[in-house]
């Protein structure tokens, strides 16, 4: 602006000496046009001025719009991502509250969202071989078998009610029930379980399946019930330091499984207490101690559903390692009076170490409907079994995970456990000869087994041993009872080689 | 040997006289974090004088339409403190967790305390709001919840409508138009009240932000007085929070003498102190005397003098199809 000013007055000088070269002017001429220029410059001065204001004015228009555009445009930025957090929000929301599908180690598991419904789908299935060694007298006795072909369905409804299903297509004689049952859990420490289920007495039997050390439990397992239909209060206390279940059920023999109805008048009573005292404290060598102990109680009406199974025989009847039966009952014998069981058990799992221990006493009142005899047995039955990891993982009493699941692509190759037991079973002297023959039937039982497990993931699993069993009694060669369980088992020792494939997920 | 395993049995069954520890849920609206927290320490200080008994009270805090919701699909509140009646209304309606009645079983129809809806705005006022017209201006920006979801807004809603309609002689045309104009100026919707005070707060968006009068010194707290202040309009709605015991739930979780001694506490002068603390406007009037400074007297109209009650309001303005559904279009 100053330059047009000096612009201004450049020419106005100009123009004043331009005058004064001039002629010799009158000096009021001279001064009209001194003033008359005078206004020419005002006047311009003036335009100049204006068109300065309006220019800064134009200026000052045009900072203000960009300003409020670039506010409205922050505000737009701003509003724009804040709308993207909360899609993020709720996208993250809705994504909580969708349904969880998993398939994995731990089987197919369907959940709702909030985990109040729950549906799992898993399965085991077991392919055993047994081959049995100097048993000449035994025919067809060695063979490949499917043991068990069992889909489980379980899951959680409304979030405190769970059910398990559990058939068996494995049996020669046809699908099985032996899981099935609802169990309402309103704390983990107070449950109450209906249906078809374990009952709770024996440790080595209470352990699943497929975490059991050998294919076949031992000699102490014969003397306990397997699974019966009833109802059972049950909890675990602080995490399982302290485990109880008492409960009523129809009530079966040793080793029977329910078959799924039984009428009669007098019902089983049931209860176990199992305690783990160090479970949550800091003393890790002691925190794998579990002991217990667990009884049955059955005033028994005259039948022999109340006998012990007949598996590895035609008559009721305890079985060896090998699933052959070395002692039976008349079949004039039936179950009278009072079945009770007592057995304490125990276990203790440190690092690779798992022992595992129980004693079993079955005192069974039985009847000679011929002779009209009655008596009460008091057979009793232990075990203790040991094993050792060889790759460094922990024992449990609910299997093994393998720190190096097997890949031979990285030289990996699971886990690999070396397992022993003992175990013996005697049958009361009282149950001979009237109630069982002394010539076929055993009176006693000791089995040794040694093995090895390789587990090479969490899912699959290899198994291989051999067990010795020697009896007490029986074994006589003469007679119609000597081609046939249990004479012609009692006859030598039981020697038998086992194998098995597990898939279990 | 019998009697061993008679004692075992009574061992197994004595494992179910196992004591079991004193839990409560409380299931709130958004804006209560703060005082519940507060108040539900000098809860479990009373009842542990009181009884001995130890007791853990969880906290759920959201929009409290969704809250509703959540306790109607199952989630087992012992009691409720929502942001108004209509809520709870609908968990006994449709869950049926508790008798139509609720409202009646505790004094002011079970509710302890109540608020307002006021403003929020950046220091110094710069787009110089002072009332609900001021909101509708075209270079003002407005940032509340969704009525839909969030208790809070319903009622901020509900308190433009009762300027309206006072303003306009209760012509419901024109209150439409004013709170179509308002909702014009609203560039985004929370699902609930503290959303929108991050959003207002922290993330700088709007110039006025429509804040439960306890969310809005809450601000003011957290983020400085030299940031925001609190425009208290010449009207505004008297919001009842109520609070109530969900019966079937505490039947079943053994808490019914705790959860109805846990509303009943909210009634005693610490209750109402704590109340008045967290800006929310005591029953007490003693209690209500002595923070007098904390609340600004304005006009409050209330839901059932100007709407006809929450069923109707509900109906009216927030239901599918409702009025909020036609004068609001999302920017």
């Amino acid at each position: 602006m100053k330059k047009n000013k000096l612009w201004l007055a450049t020419l106005l000088g100009a123009q004043l000496a331009f005058n004064s070269l001039g002629a010799d002017n009158a000096d009021t001429n001279r001064n009209s046009d001194i003033e008359a220029l005078k206004q020419q410059i005002n006047a311009l001065s003036q335009k100049v001025e204006a068109l300065e204001t309006q220019q800064a004015a134009n200026q000052r228009t045009v900072t203000n719009a960009a300003n409020d555009q670039i506010q409205a445009l922050d505000q737009k930025v701003r509003v724009l991502a804040r709308e993207r957090e909360l899609d993020q929000d709720a996208a993250a929301a809705t994504a909580k509250a969708a349904p969880k599908l998993s398939v994995g180690s731990s089987g197919f598991i369907a959940s709702s969202a909030d985990s109040n419904f729950v549906f799992k789908l898993n399965g085991v299935l077991q392919v055993d071989s047994r081959t049995f060694f100097n048993d000449s007298a035994i025919k067809s006795n060695d063979g490949i078998l499917l043991r068990r072909a069992r889909p489980i369905f379980q899951g959680t409804l409304y979030r405190d009610f769970d059910f398990k299903f559990t058939p068996d297509f494995a049996p020669s004689s046809g699908p099985t029930i032996f899981d099935a049952y609802g169990n309402y859990r309103y704390e983990p420490w107070l449950q109450l379980r209906t249906g078809k289920f374990k009952t709770p007495e024996g440790l080595e039997q209470l352990q699943e399946d497929v975490n059991i050390s050998f294919n076949e439990r031992s000699l102490a397992t014969d003397l306990v019930p397997n699974r019966d239909v009833g109802l059972q209060l049950w909890g675990d206390i602080d995490g399982g330091v302290l485990s109880y279940a008492a409960g009523i059920f129809n009530g079966v023999g040793d080793e029977q499984n329910s078959s799924n109805a039984a009428y009669e008048n007098e019902v089983e009573f049931a209860g176990r207490v199992f305690t783990q005292p160090f479970k949550n404290s800091d003393i890790t060598a002691l925190q794998g101690l579990g002991f217990g102990v667990a009884g049955t109680s059955q005033n028994g009406t005259s039948n022999t559903k109340d006998l012990p199974s007949t598996t590895g025989g035609t008559s009721p009847g305890y079985t060896t390692d090998g699933q052959q039966q070395f002692f039976a009952y008349r079949t004039n014998a039936v179950a009278s009076g009072e079945h009770w069981r007592l057995s304490p058990q125990a276990y203790y799992y440190y690092g690779p170490l798992s022992l595992l221990g129980e004693y079993a006493i079955s005192d069974q009142g039985v009847r000679n409907t011929t002779t009209k005899a009655n008596a009460d047995l008091h057979n009793t039955a232990w075990e203790i079994s040991g094993g050792w990891i060889l790759t460094g993982e922990n024992a449990s009493f609910s299997g093994v995970t393998p720190l190096h699941p097997f890949d031979l692509h990285n030289g990996q190759w699971g886990a690999f456990q070396v397992v022993a037991r003992y175990a013996e079973l005697n049958i009361d002297d009282a149950a001979f000869p009237v109630f069982a023959n002394p010539a076929y039937s055993a009176s006693a039982a000791q089995a040794w087994s040694a093995g090895l497990n390789w587990y090479l993931n969490k899912n699959i699993r290899l198994n291989a041993s051999f067990s010795h069993t020697t009896f007490t009694g029986g074994g006589t060669t003469t007679g119609s009872g000597a081609t046939s369980a249990p004479g012609v088992v009692t006859r030598q020792p039981e020697n038998v080689f086992f194998t098995r494939i597990q898939l279990a997920f | 040997m019998k009697t061993l395993l008679k004692i075992l049995l009574v061992l197994a069954f004595a494992g179910a006289a196992h004591a079991k520890e004193i839990k409560l849920l409380n299931v709130s609206y958004d804006p209560t974090r703060e005082l519940y927290t507060e108040y539900n320490t000098a809860f479990a200080k009373y009842w542990k004088g009181k009884t001995g008994d130890d007791i853990t009270i969880s906290q759920s805090h959201g929009g409290s339409g969704k809250q509703a919701q959540s306790v109607i699909n199952g989630l087992e509140a012992d009691v409720v403190t929502l942001a108004l009646a209509y809520d709870i209304d609908a968990i006994a309606q449709q869950a049926k967790l508790l008798p139509a009645d609720w409202q009646k079983r505790l004094s002011n129809d079970s509710t302890p305390y109540t608020s307002t809806i006021v403003f929020l705005v950046r220091k110094g006022n710069p787009k110089g709001i002072k009332d609900w017209d001021d909101l509708v201006k075209k270079n003002v920006t407005v940032v509340v919840p969704n009525p839909k979801t969030s208790g809070g807004a319903r009622w901020a809603y509900l308190a433009a409508y009762a300027y309206a309609l006072e303003t306009f002689g209760h012509d419901d045309a024109q209150a439409k138009s004013f709170i179509t104009k308002l909702y014009k100026n609203v560039p985004i919707l929370d699902s609930g009240a503290r959303g929108s005070t991050i959003t207002f707060a922290q993330r700088g968006i709007g110039d006025v932000l429509l804040a439960w009068e306890n969310e809005a010194h809450l601000a003011i707290k957290e983020f400085g007085a030299d940031k925001f202040e609190i425009i208290t309009p010449p009207l505004s709605i008297l919001a009842e929070p109520p609070v109530a015991v969900v019966d079937k739930n505490v039947k079943r979780h053994g808490t019914t003498e705790v959860a109805k001694a846990y509303l009943d506490y909210l009634y005693s002068d610490e209750g109402q102190e704590i109340a008045a603390k967290n800006f929310y406007r005591p029953r007490n009037e003693t209690i209500a005397a002595k923070y007098a400074a904390n609340f600004t007297q304005l006009k409050l109209v209330t839901v059932d003098q100007e709407f006809g009650g929450w069923a109707k309001a509900q109906q009216t303005h927030f239901a599918d199809g409702g009025t909020f559904d036609q004068i609001f279009q999302p920017q």
